[in-house]
C-alpha cells in the first residue's frame, strides 16, 4: 500500500522502535484522540492516519517492506516545527484558562545555502485571473497590464503561464503553456480592454481550469485573482471551487484594488486555500504587489503546507492567526489548516489560542498534538511531516518565567487587529457611539505601539463616525490591512543561518 | 480571572492583553489565587474617600496631587485651565503648576506638559504635545484629546508619577 506520510513521524516513535513501543504509542493516541471522547475535528483526522500507520508498522513483513522502500526515497531536505508556549506551567484554577502557542515552521538552512549557490528558482505553474470590468478602465487596467508584462519578463522557459480575464464572461487570453514566446504573450495582454460587470466565479473557474492542466506536485501551482469590484450571488460557488482546487494542489491568492471590493470574501478565498489576500490602495502599487507576490513564489521551498492541530479531549482550539508571511485570520473549523507555502528564506509563523478547562489535576499533561505537512519541492520524494506533541506541567508553584518576547509582541499586535475588528463590528451593527469609542481607544493603542500614522487614521475615522455615522470603505480597509501588515513585518525573522 | 486595570473588563486567566481595550495585563503570577493589593490610606486628608472613583468635582472642591517620593501633597483649587510643566529661564510662558522641585527635569517633564481643565462639575486632563507623554492610569493620552479625571486616578508625566484626589469642602 502507498501512503504519503512517514508512519514513524505520525505515530511519534523512532524508526527503530520496538513492536511494544509502537503498540504503546498507538494505544495512547487512541485514548487521547478517539471521537468517542474527543470532539475536536483535528483529533479525528490525526487518528485516521495513526491507525493507518499502526496497521502498517504492526505487521513485521509490511514494516520491513516499508523500511526498504523508504530508504530508496531520499529525503534531502526537511523542515522543523517549533512550538513556544505563553506559559511554562499551568496553575490548577477553579476557572478555565487560556494558553497561547507560537508555532513556527522553519525551512532547512541547507536549502537556503543551496538556493544561493545554484540560483535555481522553483518552477511555477502560474495563472493570472484579471478583472477587466468597466470600473478597471484607465489607470487601473494600464497598471495591471504593466504588472503582467513584468511578470512575463521574469518567468523562465520551464514555467507554465496562463491568463484569464473576466467581466460578465471569462476569456482565456493565454492558455496554459510553457513560457517561450514572451513577446507574443505580452502582445495578447496589451489587447485587454475594459467593459462589462464583475462576475468572479466565471473568471476563477476558467483560471483554475487552465492551471489544472499542468498541476503537478513538484510545481508551485498558483492562481492570482485581481479584482476591483463586488461579485453578487456567486460567492458560495467561488469558495467551493477554490476549496476543490486546493485539494488538487492549487493555491489561490486574491488581491483587491481600490475600495469597492468585498474584503471578507477575498479573505475567505485566501484562507481556505492557504493563499494570500492583499489590499492594493492605488493603481500605482499594482506592479509592486503582483511582482513581490510572484517573487515570493519563486522562493517556495514547501508547497501545500498544512497544520493539523489535535487538542486533547478537554482542550479547545479557539482561534488561529497566521502572523507571517501575509498575516491573516485562519479558520479553526477544519481538520487541517491550510498555510500555503513555506519560503526558503522565511519562517512561517502562527499563533494558536487554546482554552484549558478548570480544576486541572497536578502533574504533567498533554495539551495538543501538532503535525505540519507539506511537499518539499527540492526533494525527490516531496511529502514531509513534522510532529510536535505539546505537554505542560500543572503545579501550584507560581510560573516565574517571563512570557517570550516574540510571543508578547505578536500578541500585542494581534490585539490591535482584534480591537480594529470589534470597532468595525460595532459599526456594522449600527452602534456608532460604540464604534467611535472603540476607534478612539484603538488610536491610543496605536500610539503606544509607536504607530503615530495609524493612530491618526483611527482617530480620523472615529471623528467621521461620530459626525456622520459613516465609515469610509477605503479607511476601513486601510486600517484593517495596515494592522495586519504590522503583524507580518514584526514577525519577520533573520534567515536560517542566523545572520540578518 | 484577570481584571483589566484600565477598563475593569474581566478577562479569562492566561490573557496577556485585555480583549476589551488592549491594555497589557501584567503577568504578576496568577491573579486569581493572589489577594488584590489595596491602596493604603495613610492620613486623614483622604477622609473624603466615599467619593473614590467619582468624576464629580464639586464647586469649591480642592485637588490634592500626591507626587510619588514627595513628602507633602500639592493642593490647589483649579480655575479654567491649569498648565502643568516645568519653569525654565529660557521660556517666557511659565506653567501654572511648576514641577521643578519634584525632579521634573530628570523625569522628562516638558516645559508645557499637560493641562487640567475645570468644567462645570468635572475635570479633564489634556496632553499639550509633551515630548515624553502624559499617561492616565497607564494609558498614553493622544495630544490635545481631553480625558475625564476621576478621584484616585494616576497621572504620569514622562517618568513623574502623581495621584490625584478630590477634596470636597462639603461634609
Amino acid at each position: 500500500m502507498n501512503i504519503d506520510f512517514d508512519p514513524y513521524v505520525i505515530l511519534g516513535v523512532s524508526p527503530d522502535a520496538s513492536f511494544d513501543e509502537i503498540k504503546d504509542a498507538h494505544r495512547r493516541a487512541v485514548r487521547r484522540l478517539h471521537s468517542d471522547t474527543n470532539p475536536n475535528k483535528g483529533a479525528v483526522a490525526q487518528l485516521q492516519d495513526i491507525n493507518v500507520a499502526y496497521n502498517l508498522l504492526s505487521e513485521a513483513d509490511r514494516r520491513q517492506d516499508y523500511d526498504i522502500q523508504a530508504r530508496k526515497k531520499q529525503r534531502e531536505f526537511d523542515f522543523v516545527l517549533r512550538v513556544t508556549p505563553s506559559k511554562r506551567s499551568l496553575a490548577p484554577l477553579p476557572e478555565p484558562q487560556v494558553i497561547y502557542l507560537l508555532v513556527e515552521i522553519l525551512p532547512d538552512p541547507r536549502a537556503l545555502s543551496q538556493a544561493e549557490r545554484i540560483q535555481q528558482p522553483s518552477r511555477l505553474n502560474l495563472t493570472l485571473v484579471l478583472d477587466h470590468s468597466n470600473s478597471m478602465n484607465g489607470a487601473r487596467l494600464e497598471r495591471v497590464k504593466a504588472a503582467a508584462h513584468k511578470i512575463i519578463d521574469q518567468l523562465n522557459e520551464q514555467d507554465i503561464f496562463s491568463v484569464v480575464t473576466f467581466n460578465d464572461y471569462a476569456d482565456v487570453v493565454i492558455p496554459a503553456t510553457p513560457v517561450q514566446d514572451k513577446a507574443g504573450l505580452k502582445a495578447r495582454i496589451s489587447m485587454m480592454a475594459a467593459s462589462g460587470g464583475t462576475e468572479i466565479f466565471k473568471g476563477l473557474q476558467a483560471g483554475i481550469e487552465q492551471n489544472r492542466q499542468y498541476v503537478a506536485p513538484r510545481l508551485v501551482n498558483h492562481v492570482i485573482m485581481l479584482t476591483d469590484g463586488n461579485t453578487y450571488g456567486d460567492q458560495e460557488r467561488c469558495l467551493s471551487l477554490v476549496k476543490q482546487a486546493a485539494a488538487e494542489g492549487i493555491i489561490t491568492s486574491a488581491m483587491g484594488l481600490g475600495s469597492d471590493w468585498n474584503d471578507k470574501f477575498l479573505d475567505e478565498i485566501a484562507t481556505i486555500s492557504g493563499g494570500a489576500c492583499a489590499y492594493i490602495k492605488a493603481p500605482s502599487d499594482v506592479v509592486k504587489f503582483l511582482n513581490d507576490h510572484v517573487r515570493s513564489l519563486v522562493n517556495v521551498f514547501v508547497e501545500r503546507l498544512q497544520l493539523s492541530v489535535a487538542p486533547d479531549a478537554d482542550v479547545r482550539l479557539e482561534t488561529a492567526f497566521k502572523l507571517s508571511p501575509n498575516s491573516q485570520p485562519l479558520s479553526v473549523d477544519t481538520a487541517e489548516i491550510p498555510l500555503g507555502n513555506l519560503q526558503v528564506n522565511r519562517i512561517t509563523s502562527l499563533l494558536l489560542q487554546f482554552e484549558i478547562p478548570a480544576n486541572l489535576r497536578l502533574g504533567f499533561r498533554s495539551i495538543a498534538r501538532l503535525i505540519a505537512r507539506g511537499d518539499i519541492l527540492a526533494n525527490q520524494y516531496p511529502p514531509f511531516q513534522a510532529l510536535s506533541d505539546f505537554s505542560i506541567g500543572v503545579s501550584t508553584d507560581i510560573d516565574t518565567h517571563e512570557t517570550p518576547p516574540a510571543l508578547l509582541d505578536a500578541l500585542g499586535k494581534l490585539t490591535l487587529y482584534r480591537l480594529q475588528e470589534r470597532a468595525q463590528e460595532a459599526f456594522e451593527n449600527g452602534d456608532f457611539k460604540e464604534a467611535t469609542r472603540r476607534l478612539e481607544n484603538l488610536a491610543t493603542r496605536f500610539l503606544e505601539h509607536g504607530q503615530a500614522e495609524l493612530a491618526e487614521q483611527a482617530l480620523a475615522e472615529a471623528h467621521q463616525v461620530a459626525a456622520t455615522s459613516a465609515l469610509s470603505s477605503e479607511g476601513r480597509k486601510s486600517l484593517k490591512f495596515q494592522t495586519r501588515f504590522l503583524l507580518s513585518s514584526g514577525a519577520d525573522v533573520p534567515n536560517a543561518n542566523g545572520t540578518a | 480571572m484577570k481584571i483589566c486595570s484600565n477598563c475593569a473588563h474581566e478577562n479569562r486567566e492566561g490573557y496577556l492583553y485585555c480583549e476589551e481595550c488592549g491594555q497589557a495585563l501584567n503577568a504578576e503570577g496568577v491573579s486569581a489565587i493572589r489577594p488584590t493589593k489595596h491602596f493604603e490610606v495613610a492620613s486623614d486628608e483622604f477622609s473624603a474617600h466615599a467619593t473614590w472613583g467619582t468624576a464629580r468635582f464639586d464647586k469649591d472642591a480642592t485637588i490634592i496631587l500626591r507626587i510619588s517620593d514627595a513628602a507633602d501633597p500639592i493642593m490647589f483649587q483649579p480655575r479654567g485651565q491649569t498648565i502643568i510643566g516645568r519653569a525654565d529661564n529660557t521660556n517666557s510662558q511659565k506653567p501654572d503648576l511648576d514641577l521643578t522641585p519634584y525632579g521634573a527635569l530628570e523625569k522628562g517633564v516638558s516645559r508645557i506638559h499637560s493641562a487640567i481643565f475645570r468644567n462645570d462639575d468635572t475635570l479633564t486632563v489634556v496632553d499639550k504635545g509633551s515630548a515624553n507623554g502624559t499617561f492616565l492610569n497607564g494609558q498614553r493620552l493622544i495630544p490635545n484629546q481631553p480625558r475625564v479625571l476621576r478621584d484616585g486616578d494616576e497621572i504620569r508625566l514622562g517618568k513623574l508619577i502623581a495621584h490625584i484626589f478630590f477634596k470636597s469642602t462639603q461634609p
